[in-house]
C-alpha cells in the first residue's frame, strides 16, 4: 500500500453513510429498521424528467457533453436563477457538475491554497469541512446556537473572519437543522460580508424550495447584489425534484471563478451524464406544481415529528423553517442507561443504542459538529415516521 | 489574495484551444470542416443498453447509490475482469466513478504527496501529467518513438525509476498512438517492476476491446499476478460500448487503496449517475456482439487511413495495433510552405494550416507531449475518412 496523500489524513467518511450502512446490515438480518439517517427525498423523480431522459437516450444523446454542461441545461439553469432568485447569470457564469457536492469541491480545489480559511456556520454538513481540508484549507466553524434558531449571528461571523478567510459558506435552509434565514437576517449577514472585500461567499441553496408556513426563501446575491461579483450560488436538482441518483448540481458565479472550476472539473471527471442533464433541464423547465405539493407533505411530516419528539422525555426539538431535517437536543438523556443496558454519555451512544434496541437509524449531532443532538430526516412516509417517533419516545421513557 | 489556487496554475494550459476555436469559427462561417479530432466512437450506444437504462428509471433507481457504485455493477465488473483477464477481484475491491478520468483522479489525488514522481510513457493523454501536477506530484515523461512502435522499453522504464517514484501510469492500447502491448511485450516491463517494490502501477485499459489483426492487448496482472497488491486496473464503458456521455469508469485494486479512493470520491462527487450504472451493468453482462461489429469497422478504417496517409509526401504513418487513432510523423513537411503560403515550422503550424486550407481538424502532437506528429481519430464514417485523407494528401502535395 502506498502511503496515502497527507491531504486525505483528516478526511472522514460521512457519518450518515456509516449509519445508513449499519441500518442496512441490521435490515439484512431480517430486522425491520426504520432509517431516518438518509438525506434524500422518498418521492420519485417527476414523470416529465423521466420522459426527457428516455428521449435523450433513444435520440443518441450519449456522447461526451461539454465540460461545463450542455447548452440546453445551462439555459434552463439561467432561467431558473432568473425566475426563482431574481439573479442574472450569463451562460459563461454557469456550470453543471456531478451533484452540488462537486460544485463545492471544484470551487475549493480551484481557489484554496494551504492555510486559507473557510468559515462554516455550525452545525454543518461535514463534507464542507472535509472538502476544504482536501484542498489544503482550514475549516473555521462558527456556532449557530439553538437559542438563535440555529442561525448565524452577524457578530459571531464578524469574529470568525481573519485576513486568511477565503470563503464564507452559507447553507440555509440548513442540513442538519432545517434553519432558514429571513431576508432581514440575510441582510444582516451581508452587512458583515460587505465589510470584508477579500473574502468570497458560497451559498448552498440545495433546499431552497423546502420551506414551510409561508416562509420566503432568499439567497445572498439577491439580498445584497453588491456581493454578487464574489458569490458562488450553488443549487441542484437532487432535493427539489427528488433526483439524487441522477447527480446533477449547478452553480452561478463570476466568470473567472467558473472558468477555473470548469478547468478543475476537466481534470477530475469532465462533463456529467448526458441523460441526467436532459432530465434536469426538463425538471427545471417543466411544471413546478409538484414542488409545492411535496413541500406541503414535508410540512405535515415536520409538524408530526416535532410534536412527537417533544413528547419524548429528555428531548427538546426546535421547529425549523425548512429542509427535511429536525435536530432535537438530547441533553436530557445524557448520563442515563438504556433498557438494553447501554450507558448514554454522548449523542453517538444515543444514536447507536437507538439503532440497536429500537431499530431506528438517525445520525448523531457530533457528525455535524454540534453535540448533543440527533439529526432526523423526515423524508420518509408518514406511517414509518409515526412508528419511528413512537419507538424514540419509548426508548427515552425506558432510560433510567 | 488572488482567487485562483496555485494547484490550478500547475496544470498546463490546453494546447488544443486554438485549434478547437478555429474549427468552430470555420464551421460557423459555413465552411465544410471534417473533424478527426474527437476522442470518442461515432457509433451510438447499443439499444439493449439504452433499454436497460430506461428500465432502471422505471424501477425508480433514481436514488443515491453506494459511493463506490451499486453492488450489481461492482459484481458485473468483477465478472468482466475474471472473464476477460482471469483476474479475481471481490466487489469491495472495485470502485465505479464518473468516467475513467475520475478513477485516475481518485487514485492519484489520494496517494501523491508533493514531490512524488509518476512515470508516464509519451506520447500520452495529457490528463495524466496534469492530474499528477494537480496532486503536487512530478510527472516523469519517457519519450517512446516510432522506432519502437511508440512503446516503452524495459531499459527506459528501469532508467526512469528513482526512490521517489510512486506510480507508473500505463495506457494500453494507447491514446494517441494506438500502440498496444501483448503479453510477451509486457513481460519485460513487469520484470522491471518486480525489482522495484515501491512502484505502483496504474493501467488504463479503456481501449482494450479495440485491437486489430488478431492482436490481443494484455493487462499487467494477467502477465504478472504478483503485482496485484500494487496495481490499479482501470477500464470503463466509454470506448468499448460507445457510452462516452454516460460517464462510467471503473477499477479494481487493493482494498486499502480502493477505500482511500472511495473516501476521496465521497468528498468530491459521490456516486456516478445511478441510471448510467444500470446501463453499464447491461453493457458488461448483456450480449457482446456489438463490440465485435464496431471493432471490424474500426480495423477497416485504420487500414484505409494508414494507407492513404503514407501516400502523402512528407508523412510517415505507423500502423498501430489498437484504439481508434493513428499518430503520423509529419517532420518531413517541416521547413516547407503550403499552397496557401503558410510556413510550416511546427506540428501546430501544420494542423492549423491543414484546418484553414483544407478544412480537416486534427490535433497536433505537442498536445500529447510529442511534437513532430499529429493525431487522427478514425472514429468517423469511411466516406468522411476517405475525403479527409484525400485532402491531407492534396495539402502535403501542394507544399513546396
Amino acid at each position: 500500500m502506498p502511503a496515502l496523500a497527507a491531504r486525505l489524513k483528516d478526511v472522514s467518511i460521512s457519518a450518515s453513510v456509516v449509519m445508513t450502512m449499519k441500518g442496512r446490515e441490521l435490515a439484512a438480518k431480517g430486522i425491520k429498521v426504520i432509517s431516518l439517517a438518509s438525506g434524500e427525498p422518498d418521492f420519485p423523480t417527476p414523470a416529465h424528467a423521466i420522459e426527457a431522459a428516455h428521449k435523450a437516450a433513444l435520440a443518441g444523446d450519449t456522447k461526451y457533453p461539454p465540460q461545463d454542461g450542455t447548452r440546453a441545461l445551462k439555459e434552463a439553469v439561467q432561467r431558473k436563477f432568473r425566475r426563482d432568485n431574481n439573479l442574472d447569470y450569463a451562460l459563461d457564469e454557469i456550470m453543471v457538475a456531478n451533484g452540488g457536492k462537486q460544485c463545492i469541491f471544484n470551487a475549493f480545489m480551484a481557489t484554496i491554497d494551504p492555510g486559507d480559511e473557510v468559515v462554516i456556520p455550525s452545525p454543518y454538513w461535514i463534507s464542507y469541512a472535509d472538502m476544504a481540508k482536501v484542498a489544503g484549507g482550514r475549516p473555521v466553524p462558527v456556532t449557530c446556537p439553538q437559542n438563535n434558531g440555529f442561525k448565524l449571528r452577524p457578530e459571531d461571523l464578524e469574529a470568525a473572519i481573519t485576513p486568511r478567510t477565503k470563503w464564507v459558506l452559507l447553507n440555509f435552509p440548513n442540513n442538519p437543522t432545517g434553519a432558514a434565514c429571513s431576508r432581514a437576517e440575510m441582510a444582516a449577514i451581508a452587512e458583515v460580508l460587505k465589510k470584508h472585500p477579500h473574502l468570497w461567499v458560497m451559498t448552498d441553496d440545495m433546499y431552497e424550495h423546502l420551506v414551510y408556513d409561508g416562509f420566503e426563501f432568499c439567497t445572498i446575491a439577491e439580498v445584497a447584489p453588491e456581493l454578487k461579483e464574489r458569490t458562488l450560488t450553488v443549487n441542484g436538482a437532487s432535493k427539489t425534484y427528488a433526483m439524487t441518483g441522477w447527480r446533477v448540481g449547478f452553480c452561478g458565479g463570476p466568470k473567472d471563478l467558473i472558468k477555473a472550476m470548469v478547468n478543475m472539473q476537466g481534470q477530475a471527471t469532465s462533463g456529467i451524464s448526458t441523460i441526467s442533464q436532459a432530465a434536469a433541464a426538463a425538471a427545471l423547465d417543466g411544471p413546478q406544481d409538484l414542488v409545492a405539493e411535496r413541500a406541503a407533505i414535508y410540512k405535515q411530516r415536520r409538524d408530526l415529528v416535532v410534536a412527537m419528539l417533544n413528547e419524548a422525555p429528555g428531548l427538546s426539538c426546535h421547529k425549523p423553517e425548512g429542509a427535511f431535517y429536525v435536530f432535537p437536543n438530547i441533553a436530557g438523556c445524557l448520563g442515563k442507561t438504556s433498557k438494553g443496558g447501554r450507558r448514554i454519555e454522548t449523542d453517538t451512544d444515543f444514536a447507536l443504542a437507538l439503532l440497536e434496541e429500537k431499530h431506528v437509524a438517525a445520525v448523531q449531532g457530533a457528525a455535524y459538529g454540534m453535540s448533543p443532538y440527533l439529526r432526523i430526516s423526515y423524508a420518509t412516509d408518514t406511517e414509518s415516521l409515526r412508528e419511528a417517533c413512537a419507538r424514540i419516545q419509548e426508548f427515552c421513557r425506558e432510560l433510567s | 489574495m488572488t482567487l485562483i489556487a496555485d494547484r490550478l496554475n500547475r496544470i498546463s494550459p490546453s494546447l488544443t484551444i486554438a485549434m478547437t476555436a478555429k474549427a468552430r469559427a470555420l464551421k460557423a462561417a459555413g465552411r465544410d470542416v471534417i473533424s478527426l479530432s474527437a476522442g470518442e466512437p461515432d457509433f451510438d450506444t447499443p439499444r439493449n443498453i439504452k433499454d436497460a437504462a430506461i428500465a432502471a428509471i422505471e424501477r425508480g433507481e433514481t436514488k443515491y447509490t453506494d459511493v463506490a457504485g451499486t453492488l450489481a455493477l461492482r459484481q458485473a465488473v468483477c465478472e468482466k475482469f475474471r472473464r476477460d483477464h482471469g483476474i479475481d477481484y471481490t466487489p469491495e475491491e472495485i470502485l465505479v466513478a464518473t468516467g475513467g478520468k475520475q478513477v485516475i483522479f481518485d487514485a492519484l489525488v489520494a496517494t501523491i504527496n508533493p514531490g512524488d514522481e509518476a512515470i508516464i510513457p509519451a506520447p500520452c493523454w495529457v490528463s495524466y501529467p496534469d492530474i499528477v501536477s494537480l496532486a503536487e506530484g512530478t510527472p516523469v515523461i519517457v519519450q517512446c518513438g516510432q522506432n519502437t512502435g511508440f512503446k516503452m522499453t524495459a531499459e527506459q522504464l528501469e532508467a526512469a525509476i528513482t526512490p521517489k517514484t510512486k506510480w507508473l501510469i500505463f495506457n494500453n492500447p494507447c491514446n494517441p498512438t494506438g500502440a498496444a502491448y501483448n503479453a510477451a511485450e509486457l513481460k519485460p516491463l513487469t520484470e522491471v517492476l518486480m525489482r522495484h517494490p515501491h512502484v505502483w502501477v496504474f493501467t488504463d485499459d479503456i481501449y482494450e476491446k479495440l485491437a486489430y489483426d488478431g492482436f490481443r492487448p494484455a493487462t499487467v496482472l494477467e502477465v504478472e499476478p504478483r503485482l496485484k497488491d500494487r496495481t490499479v486496473t482501470m477500464n470503463g464503458c466509454s470506448k468499448a460500448y460507445a457510452m462516452t456521455g454516460w460517464r462510467i469508469g471503473f477499477a479494481g485494486g487493493p482494498l486499502p487503496l480502493i477505500k482511500a479512493m472511495d473516501k476521496l470520491q465521497s468528498q468530491s462527487t459521490s456516486n456516478a449517475c445511478s441510471i448510467a450504472q444500470a446501463a453499464a451493468v447491461e453493457a458488461l453482462t448483456g450480449p457482446q456482439d456489438s463490440i465485435e461489429e464496431m471493432r471490424r469497422v474500426y480495423q477497416r478504417r485504420r487500414d484505409l487511413v494508414v494507407e492513404m496517409l503514407n501516400q502523402a509526401p512528407g508523412i510517415r504513418c505507423h500502423k498501430p495495433e489498437g484504439a481508434f487513432y493513428v499518430f503520423p510523423d509529419m517532420r518531413g513537411c517541416i521547413g516547407k510552405t503550403t499552397a496557401g503560403g503558410r510556413k510550416i515550422e511546427t506540428d501546430e503550424d501544420f494542423t492549423l494550416a491543414l484546418l484553414e486550407e483544407q478544412g480537416v481538424a486534427t490535433v497536433h502532437g505537442a498536445a500529447f507531449l510529442s511534437p513532430g506528429h499529429f493525431r487522427i481519430s478514425y472514429a468517423t464514417s469511411d466516406d468522411l475518412l476517405q475525403e479527409a485523407c484525400t485532402r491531407i494528401q492534396a495539402f502535403c502535395a501542394g507544399m513546396r
